[in-house]
């Protein structure tokens, strides 16, 4: 199934190689994975229209995701190692003079299909078929409400999404990437009444759009170096002209970066992603979390061939990448609300994951992206199941002890197992992707980015820190619990709100308070098996997502099933660059089966020993001594942590760092004040000069000229008739007096 | 001017007495105008101006032996007689809003 | 010919039937009248032979107008002009049907005028001779008028007295350039003539370039008013705030668009000399509207004073893509016109069906309303994300081409078109992607999402006491005026987005129909550029300057 002689080769032009794409119409069954998803939507909006008061549009939505999910497996299976690109319809398109190159402009609607895509899709399709399960339940008390569009916009989504990743040129990922920004926009302000939601989805939106701008301009770029957008064209032209040293396309990679960016909630756009919170969290684990926000790493993944000829570029990934995962890391540690912790912990492995890339391996990005989506969709589909039975409580310093409240056993289980995945615990998946990025890191080519590794190694122990400063918090310790005061954050829904969870058997009330008054005593209400079912088996996903990694191990040489996939794609780039670094012994690439690089191993140490086995033990170590910290602090000792908080504020010198983690380094208020109000100054005065400068000023002032013009003659009106009979009389006197005087002189 | 149209010779007397009662007639049509407010007799004033364009237009006729001068004064002795009437009858009408025959009580159109 | 004649003709001939029928039957009349002409038009569309040749169908005939200087009554569309015609005769019923409830004072006048402005509107699309298309153009401004002036909000008055003073003293430019052109066409061949096409070959190469350089910045100042270009776009926010709903989405949706046409259809052919010479300059005003306008979008609180700048943005970068002159941007251009029309004609038909509820559009006063109106806020939705162009939907293939067209215009492009713009333009007027996301999605999220907020329901009659055609005046409950959309509304608004979503999907019909007729339009810039471009030898030191960057880099 591999190729492996074929991709190892360092020479481009080769007869099959990952870049060479043949066209297959015979697949056009692929499509069915956009369509059906499609289709789902417009059901989905006619059932809004037909007022549905059913769980009909749940169904639709889980059906059309689940056959999506389906063809993509059986594509999995008919895709061979070289790309196909599939005609689907025509879209834009059109030539002019004599139609070559340069003169016409194409982007159908194709897909681009290799094992990058399929792989993406993968775990897109499936997650996204499982939380739409999940949320079939979570979202149950908006039936006839919201419902239909909650799962017409989820739709849409899963839409935009394959469009964004199987599309076969960028004008197609474009409309995929505003596509998942409308989804995102309509889910986040899915609770509309409520201004914080408006205004979360508004943000979300408008900073994507400072991203999609710089993306829409990488677009205009890319045709005007390559005269194509279409990938498969795009690999050929870059494979005619490899390294391009036109101030053109070395733009093209850091244009792009900034699209990244911003749908990947990187600095210096990532501020939405927090905020997005406010959907409803079926949304956040899958759009905010396993998905959408991977579209960046996706993006640079795709167009990694013009992102290597630019080593500037790629160390800028590198360091936003690094400087993100430790900056929201920091915030992470300080918040209390469980979700937003889980945000910015998303932050941090976005960060990770361009960390990654910038250091050149595609693959270890790709294996982070794959394992990330499963044990964050975890978290966050636990943290949901938690606030759906608390009526919305989120605060970690109300919530304790659950893994012993009936009802929520098995939920408290899983979130603690994702705690330890989002941990990096050794031997874990995401141990292993984490690993391939650091490994990389120590040892890329470019030395500027050495001591990335060193920082991701920080952030790995900050990582583990806060984890478990919910695990512990929450999950564990002595049974205490205080209910939100809201169900579900919708004011639509008191009326039914608090005492919903009667209808269930499992009333854990053992330790609880007396609810908030009126409402009398609160009984939390586990989960059904519409949410455990999709919990359990996601999590079975996060545990075998680490099974290429296993057999790796075991069979000593076999190549990392993941690497195989991203070797196989427009990315092979970055996996021959990782294997540069990395040791045969753990992970395998195709490539190391020639060995000819083993050179290169041993050319970069850390702390004496080779890189694999050096991060390894530190990562281990660096996880090791965050779970403890944070065990004492949050479990043994918890008065510890408050008193530890109040010493730090005690201190002038030391206060700052609190207030800053707390206040999220007050980065919104930053840009509020230097962008958004010196922004709504101009353009206040430019109201004011439009209104009072140029139309009450000049246009009106003209208008006024003829008026003014006129009162010069106001004194000839006076109204009586003979005023003016002698202006007439006058006048025709003086024509009269002029005729004659032409008259006299004509006849001298 | 055509060469061939039958033309009298300058100077021809009728023409000339003509020419002079039609300037005479128009001068003390557009002085009486002027300077009168009763609005009967400045309409008698309009038509003595009236008159004496037509009196110049038949004294012209007869200077190029053509006949149309008279044709257009004959129209417009007729049109004149409808306008006469119209105009006295608004006359009459004004005079019923106000009560006066002056001219100075209307000053409507008047500019500020 | 008889078709389109018939197209133009039966408005004309409503309205004369409306002005002696019974009132009540003026609505239904109308409704009629404008649907038999968009039937006729849509009939000739369906045989129109020259979708895909750019050619003049049919040939304009030499029927006799004013014989003694030979212009004619010739009428015939190629794909662009019968593209927007086609979009005219679609908006007119809508407006019409759209004006249903809200109009209820002097019925018979108001359908009247409709009609002769949806006539003149035809005329001047479907006119071949220069001072037909004066005509057209021109008489617009008088129903219009009439309409804003008496059934306007209470600014009326000012608003209609303003726009037309305004735009009929940029037509002065115009009528005075086209008689100049005619004049000299004359003087140099003996002959009068005022046939479009005529004209163009004879002025783009017979007048020297001195000649068209004035000649195509006295056309650029008469249609830029009509546009409305910055700064002489201050008309449009007044007229549209205080136009009716239907005169508002006839406004935006095909007045505006005289004006880009002229500039496509008469100043760029007529002066390529000129238009070479003067892009630059356009295109700063245009990326400078974009800006400019977008900002004040921003901090406006009044709904459809927001829509109405919005237009300004956007026109700006409609304009732009002329000015690229390349294929790419001036396809997206003629696709951006078309777009804008459907996209905000459907955003102030909105904004009228919520103001008919509530007599109100300030956003300080009035919100939330997803919550009564949950299928109107639907469409408000769907029509903003139209307007902020969507991939998927029209909006997109429209400015992203223009963008794309403008990124292209370099003085080195390679598409066979130098241009004079170039990155810095695309850059800047990109902005207006962000900035039109911001101002339409704080529409989005006060006007219809957010708390609901409404107007106190008792202070349903104050809102309007200064405007006479409050159509709740008797046996209208404000309950009923609280609900959704009618079946009737919404059966006004699923066409226009069922187009929308057309276009934005398969737009390569359209593209295919434009193309020929801008590579004609465009066949004499790469030369006349070409010579701009060594004539300024800044930009000519530039464009030689530039690749030996590259070898640096």
């Amino acid at each position: 199934m591999i190729a492996a002689p074929a991709m190892l080769s360092s020479v481009l032009a080769l007869a099959e190689g990952p870049l060479d794409a043949h066209a297959a119409p015979e697949l056009r069954w692929a499509g069915l994975a956009l369509l059906l998803p499609l289709i789902s939507g417009v059901l989905c909006l006619l059932c809004g229209w037909m007022k549905v008061r059913s769980k009909l549009p749940a169904a639709l939505t889980i059906a059309a995701l689940g056959g999506a999910f389906a063809t993509i497996l059986r594509l999995q299976g008919a895709v061979g190692e070289t790309p196909v690109v599939i005609n689907l319809f025509d879209w834009i398109s059109w030539t002019w003079g004599d139609g070559s190159r340069f003169h016409g402009f194409t982007a159908n609607v194709d897909l681009y299909i290799d094992r990058l895509t399929v792989f993406w899709m993968l775990f897109v399709t499936g997650l996204g078929t499982l939380i739409a399960l999940y949320a079939s339940e979570y979202m149950e008390s908006d039936v006839g409400k919201g419902y239909t569009r909650f799962f017409g916009a989820v739709s849409i989504f899963l839409f935009a999404m394959g469009c964004l990743v199987m599309g076969g040129n960028l004008v197609m990922l474009y409309l995929g990437w505003e596509g998942v920004g409308l989804a995102s926009y309509l889910l986040i302000g899915y609770y509309f009444t409520k201004p914080e939601a408006v205004a979360a989805a508004k943000k979300a939106f408008i900073v994507n759009r400072i991203g999609d701008l710089g993306l829409a301009l990488a677009l205009f770029l890319i045709w005007q170096c390559y005269g194509t957008v279409e990938y498969a064209a795009l690999w050929k032209a870059i494979e005619a002209a490899p390294a391009s040293s036109e101030w053109t396309a070395q733009a093209i990679p850091w244009l792009l970066m900034l699209g990244a960016f911003g749908k990947s909630a990187q600095l210096p756009l990532y501020v939405w992603l927090p905020d997005a919170m406010e959907g409803p969290t079926p949304v956040s684990a899958l759009i905010h979390a396993a998905t959408m926000v991977t579209a960046g790493v996706y993006l640079i993944a795709r167009m990694f061939p013009l992102f290597i000829v630019n080593p500037d570029a790629l160390a800028a990934v590198a360091w936003v990448g690094g400087l993100t995962a430790l900056l929201a890391a920091t915030i992470g540690m300080a918040q209390y609300d469980m979700k937003r912790i889980w945000a910015y912990s998303t932050i941090s492995q976005l960060g990770y994951m361009f960390l990654g890339l910038g250091v050149g391996t595609t693959f270890g990005a790709s294996y982070h992206v794959f394992t990330h989506a499963f044990f964050k969709a975890l978290l966050f589909l636990t943290a949901g199941a938690v606030m759906h039975g608390f009526a919305g409580q989120l605060d970690i310093r109300k919530l304790s002890g659950l893994l012993k409240v009936p009802g929520f056993r098995l939920v408290s289980l899983l979130a603690v197992l994702g705690c330890f995945w989002l941990a990096a615990f050794p031997f874990t998946a995401a141990f292993f992707s984490k690993d391939e990025i650091l490994v990389s890191a120590f040892t890329a080519k470019d030395e500027r980015v050495h001591v990335l590794g060193w920082i991701g190694l920080v952030v790995a122990a900050l990582t583990a820190y806060y984890t478990f400063r919910v695990g512990f918090r929450v999950f564990f310790g002595p049974v205490k619990y205080e209910p939100g005061d809201e169900h579900h954050g919708h004011d639509d829904h008191q009326d039914h709100g608090h005492d919903h969870g009667h209808a269930h058997g499992s009333h854990g009330a053992s330790a609880a308070h007396g609810g908030h008054g009126h409402h009398g005593e609160f009984h939390p209400h586990g989960p059904r098996w519409a949410i455990r079912v999709p919990l359990v088996l996601i999590a079975v996903g996060a545990m075998l997502a680490g099974w290429p990694s296993y057999r790796t191990m075991l069979n000593h040489g076999e190549p990392n099933w993941v690497k195989t996939q991203v070797a196989q794609s427009s990315a092979y780039q970055g996996v021959a660059a990782e294997s540069h670094g990395s040791h045969d012994d753990h992970a395998a690439a195709p490539t190391a089966a020639e060995g000819e690089h083993a050179h290169a191993d041993h050319g970069h140490l850390v702390l004496g020993m080779d890189a694999h086995t050096a991060v390894g033990r530190l990562g281990s170590l660096a996880c090791i001594a965050g779970i403890l910290v944070s065990l004492y602090l949050h479990l043994i000792n918890r008065g510890a942590a408050d008193a530890l908080r109040r010493t730090l504020m005690g201190s002038i010198a030391t206060r700052w760092i609190v207030v800053g983690a707390e206040r999220k380094w007050l980065v919104d208020e930053f840009y509020d004040w230097v962008i958004r109000l010196p922004l709504r100054l101009v353009a206040n005065i430019l109201s004011a000069i439009d209104e009072l400068l140029l139309d009450a000023g000049i246009v009106n002032g003209i208008g006024a000229l003829p008026a003014a013009f006129g009162r010069l003659f106001r004194p000839l009106y006076g109204g009586v008739v003979q005023g003016y009979a002698v202006t007439m009389a006058g006048g025709v006197a003086l024509v009269a007096a002029w005729v004659i005087w032409i008259w006299l002189r004509g006849a001298n | 001017m055509n060469p061939i149209d039958p033309q009298l010779p300058p100077g021809d007397p009728l023409v000339m007495l003509g020419l002079l009662a039609s300037a005479i007639l128009f001068a003390v049509g557009i002085v009486g105008f002027l300077s009168r407010r009763n609005m009967i007799t400045m309409f008698l004033c309009t038509e003595l101006m009236f008159q004496g364009a037509g009196l110049a237009m038949i004294s012209y006729g007869r200077q190029h032996m053509d006949l149309s001068g008279q044709v257009f004064v004959i129209f417009i002795l007729t049109v004149a007689a409808a306008e006469a009437a119209l105009a006295l009858g608004l006359v009459v009408l004004l005079y019923r809003r106000k009560e006066t025959l002056s001219a100075e009580a209307w000053k409507e159109l008047a500019e500020s | 010919m008889n078709l389109i004649w018939a197209s133009i003709l039966i408005p004309v001939a409503t309205a004369a039937v409306i002005a002696v029928a019974n009132a009540r039957a003026a609505r239904s009349l109308a409704a009629l009248g404008s649907l038999a002409s968009l039937g006729a038009l849509a009939v000739f569309a369906w045989q129109f032979p020259a979708w895909s040749t750019g050619a003049v169908f049919p040939e304009p005939c030499g029927c006799a107008w004013l014989s003694s200087i030979n212009a004619t009554l010739g009428v015939g569309f190629d794909s662009v002009s019968l593209l927007l015609a086609l979009l005219e005769a679609f908006l007119i019923p809508i407006c019409v049907i759209g004006s249903w409830s809200a109009i209820s004072d002097r019925q018979r006048e108001y359908y009247g005028w409709f009609m002769l402005l949806h006539a003149s509107i035809l005329l001047a699309f479907a006119a071949r001779d220069v001072l037909l298309f004066y005509v057209g153009y021109e008489f617009t401004l008088v129903p219009l008028l009439f309409i804003i002036a008496i059934w306007g909000g209470p600014e009326r008055r000012q608003a209609a007295h303003k726009l037309f003073l305004y735009t009929f003293l940029g037509s002065l430019f115009f009528l005075g350039s086209i008689l100049f052109v005619g004049w000299q066409h004359h003087a140099s061949t003996g002959l009068w003539s005022w046939d479009m096409g005529t004209l163009s070959t004879f002025a783009s190469a017979r007048l020297p370039a001195n000649t068209q350089f004035w000649l195509f910045a006295a056309l650029l100042a008469g249609f830029a008013v009509k546009v409305p270009l910055f700064p002489v776009h201050t008309w449009l926010p007044l007229a549209h705030n205080q136009a009716p709903t239907a005169g508002s989405v006839i406004l935006a949706g095909t007045l505006l668009k005289l004006g880009t046409y002229g500039i496509f259809r008469l100043a760029l052919p007529m002066a390529p000399e000129g238009g070479a010479a003067l892009a630059v300059l356009a295109s700063v005003l245009c990326t400078v509207a974009v800006v400019y306008a977008a900002l004040i979008c921003w901090v406006q609180t009044d709904a459809k004073k927001l829509v109405a700048y919005s237009s300004v943005s956007h026109l700006g970068i409609c304009m732009l893509g002329l000015f690229a002159l390349n294929p790419v941007g001036a396809q997206g251009s003629v696709l951006y016109m078309i777009n804008h029309g459907l996209s905000t004609g459907a955003l102030f038909l909105l904004i009228g069906m919520a103001y008919e509820r509530y007599h109100v559009k300030d956003m300080d006063q009035i919100g939330g309303l997803a919550k009564r109106m949950p299928v109107w806020a639907f469409f408000m939705v769907f029509f903003t994300m139209s307007s902020i162009g969507l991939p998927g939907l029209n909006g997109f293939v429209g400015e992203y081409l223009c963008l794309f067209g403008t990124y292209i215009a370099t003085a080195d492009a390679s598409t066979g078109y130098p241009g004079l713009l170039g990155p810095g333009f695309a850059l800047v007027a990109g902005t207006g992607l962000i900035l039109g996301a911001m101002y339409m999605l704080l529409l989005v999220g006060r006007y219809v999402f957010g708390p609901l907020r409404e107007p106190k329901a008792d202070g349903h009659g104050k809102h309007d006491g200064s405007h006479g055609h409050d159509p709740h005046g008797a046996g209208h409950g404000h309950d009923e005026g609280h609900g959704d959309l009618t079946g009737r509304e919404i059966g006004l608004l699923v066409p226009l987005a069922l187009v929308c979503l057309f276009i934005g999907v398969y737009p390569k019909p359209m593209l295919q129909a434009i193309g020929p007729v801008v590579e004609r339009t465009l066949a004499p810039y790469p030369a006349a550029v070409e010579r701009t471009l060594k004539s300024q030898p800044q930009a000519a030191e530039a464009a030689k300057a530039e690749p030996k960057e590259d070898d640096r880099g």
